[in-house]
Order: structure tokens, then sequence, then C-alpha cells
């Protein structure tokens, strides 16, 4: 018997049950798999009529959030999206135990969880990251913008205290440059995969140099096709943009109308 | 059906692994939130969730954009003087390449990038173990 598991039994109150994620049907997890936390609890299924939640036990008294956390949640739903539907939860779910995961998470939503797995079956979530190299975009920046152009002349070499507000002025035309490229890009983007996706996210930019960020929707057939518009797209892009796709993963972009959060602090 | 963890590229349909800032944006800011009131909480979440985000259009942001740009500008001054510089050109492209993208995010980026070898490393012991 793990320690966890000792101290549960004998009602230490310092133990939770963090949850992943939500399927739907009777689930099948490999023995072993390892799940948040340090020492990692072992990953299991709390079965609920036709819903499965996928958790493991948690030490309460250590904080969750190292990276090796992270990885653990996202990959272990993100396997399990390439097979089938899953409703993925933020990181950081955590119940107090087996009968809260039933009688407070899935019994009150069961329908709103089926609905949503419904809807999500047969699909993955991709997404489509870009970012502008540096180089390129400054210079097409400041080939197109006079004004950007005799401000970096100004700047070049001088003392930067000096010519701060030309610094701050050259910095918020180049910033302005780059958003609306961004839209541009991102509008490409959108136009390029449309009818190979079922919905869509434009996520907010995480860095001042991406120029697209997006969450697709994509049924499992079409996601060699999606692929190859993307690749497509990147060629197009040559060196103004770095472009990766990543997926499939869980539908985490998509889940939004599933979530019961709306009653979160009734 | 089976699942089972796949970590660091050992899922063929994967076109490419995930870094740790792309699994922030993901599980830190979507998927599906339990009422507050049912979730035990967890210290050490919402700190994590603050580092990550950057600062988008602040004037932090104007004048790493007006660093980036005089660096440009020095870089072509070099190019367009044949003869001078010599040896000195090849180092200043490598420098100004190396400058790039400095100050913001550069905290999240030496953490992803220090962290990633952790991840790979979780990744072979996780693959011993399936064996």
């Amino acid at each position: 018997m793990t320690a966890q598991a000792e101290a549960k039994k004998s009602g230490d109150s310092r133990t939770g049950v963090y949850v992943y994620g939500i399927l739907p049907g009777d689930i099948e997890i490999e023995p072993g798999t390892a799940g948040v936390g340090d020492p990692p609890g072992e990953v299991r299924s709390i079965r609920y009529r036709d819903l499965t939640a996928l958790v493991s036990d948690v030490d309460l008294d250590r904080p969750l959030g190292r990276a090796e956390d992270l990885f653990t949640h996202e990959e272990l739903l993100d396997s399990s999206a390439a097979e089938m539907a899953v409703l993925p939860l933020r990181f950081g779910a955590v119940l107090a135990s087996d009968d809260a995961v039933s009688d407070e998470l899935l019994g009150p939503h069961y329908d709103e969880f089926t609905d949503a797995l419904r809807q999500l079956e047969g699909h993955a979530e991709y997404v489509v990251k870009g970012r502008y190299v540096e180089q390129t975009v400054l210079g097409e920046v400041l080939a197109e913008n006079p004004e950007a152009a005799q401000l970096g002349q100004q700047i070049s070499g001088a003392d930067p205290d000096a010519t701060r507000d030309q610094r701050i002025q050259l910095g918020e035309i180049v910033s302005n440059a780059i958003e609306a490229r961004r839209q541009a890009d991102t509008r490409a983007l959108g136009d390029a995969v449309a009818d190979r996706v079922t919905a869509s996210v434009v996520r907010p930019p995480s860095h001042e140099l991406d120029a697209v960020y997006a969450a697709f929707l994509v049924e499992t057939g079409k996601a060699d096709a999606l692929r190859q518009a993307v690749e497509q797209l990147a060629s197009e892009w040559g060196d103004r943009i770095d472009l990766r796709l990543i997926g499939p993963l869980a539908a985490y972009d998509f889940v939004g109308n599933a979530a019961p959060a709306e009653n979160a602090g009734n | 059906m089976t699942i089972a963890t796949q970590p660091g590229g050992g899922n063929s349909s994967r076109p490419q692994p995930s870094g740790l800032a792309d699994v922030i944006d993901t599980i830190l800011d979507k998927g599906l939130v339990i009422d507050a009131y049912v979730r035990v909480s967890l210290v050490g979440i919402e700190l994590l969730t603050i580092d990550a985000r950057i600062v988008i259009a602040s004037v932090d942001t104007y004048l790493r954009f007006a660093e980036a740009v005089n660096r440009l500008d020095i870089s072509q001054e070099k190019e367009g003087l044949p003869g001078l510089v010599g040896d000195l050109e090849e180092g200043g492209a490598k420098h100004k390449t190396k400058g790039a993208l400095e100050a913001a995010g550069d905290k999240l980026r030496e953490f992803t990038e220090s962290q990633t070898g952790d991840r790979e490393h979780a990744g072979r012991r996780s693959r011993g173990r399936e064996d």
C-alpha cells in the first residue's frame, strides 16, 4: 500500500483526487501510467454511468505545477484524444475524493458532458503557431515606412537615454506594423485551412513576434489535408514566418460550451 | 481501448513535440474549469500562470523593438563597408542573431529550455518502464 493510500485510509484529508479529463465509455488504462505529483500517483479511472474520469491521487501538501506535471497532464489527454473524444480539464482540478468526482462533477453535469463528447467525437484539436523572423519583419517595416527608417538612423549609435523618445516612437511604429501583419496573416491562415476544419479559435498572441496563433477542431480524416495546407502556407511564407503545427491535442479550445465554470462563485 | 502516455514524440501522429510554453498556453488557460466550490485549492499554480503572461505592446516592447532595429542598422552598415571589417563582419552577424529576442520572455524561454531536458529524461524513463 502506498503512503498516499495509507494516508487516505487513515482519514488524512491532505490527499486529493486530481482530475485530468472526461471520456466516454469504459477506458482501460495501462497499469503503471504515472500521473502528476512527486511521487506521481497512478492514473486510474472513475466511472459514472457511461462517463469515465481520468484521475490520480495527489498529495495536497506539495505544490503542483512543475514542468513535468504540466507535460504529464497534457500528454495523458493528448494521447487519449488521438483515439477518442476527451473533455480536457484545465490544469489543477482537484476534488476531495472519488465520491466527489462522481457526485459533484460527473453527476450534476452528466448531460452537458455527454453532449460535448458527442460533438467532439471523431475530432481532435490542432494548433498552428507562427512567429515572425525578427530580421525579416524589421527589414520589411523599415523598407515600407520612411518615418521608421529615419528614426532608425537617429537612434543608431546614439545614447539610448538621450534618444528614448525616438526609440519609443520607432518601437510603436514597429509594433503597430507587426499587429497589422498579424491580422492579415491570421486571415490568410484561416482562408487556407477553412475547408479542412470544423471550428477555429484565434488565440491571443503569446509573444510580441507571434505571427499567427490559432486552434482548429479537425475531423480525424481531414488531419492530413490540414497538414498539407499548413505545409503549403509555410513554404509560401518562406523566411518571413517560422510555422509549426502542433497536434493532435485534446480539444482544449473547444470545450467552452460544456464548461460548468459559469456557476463559479455563485 | 488502452491509454498510455507517449512522451517526447513517441506518438508518430504528432507532427512536432510541443514545448513547455505551448503546454502552458494550453492547459493553464484552456479546458474545462470545475466549479469553484467543489474544487480543492492547490498552491503553486496561480504564480506560474502569471509568470507565463507576456505583455504585448508596452513601452518595454517598443524599446526592445527599437533596440532590435538599432542592431539591424549596425549590421547593415557593416555590410555596406566592404574591405574595412573583414573578420568583424562575421562577428557582427553572429551578434545580431544572438541579440534577437532579448529581454521579455527570456525567463520563460530559459525555463523552457532547462525543463525540456527534464522532459526528455522523463520520457526515457517512461519508455524504459513500458518495455
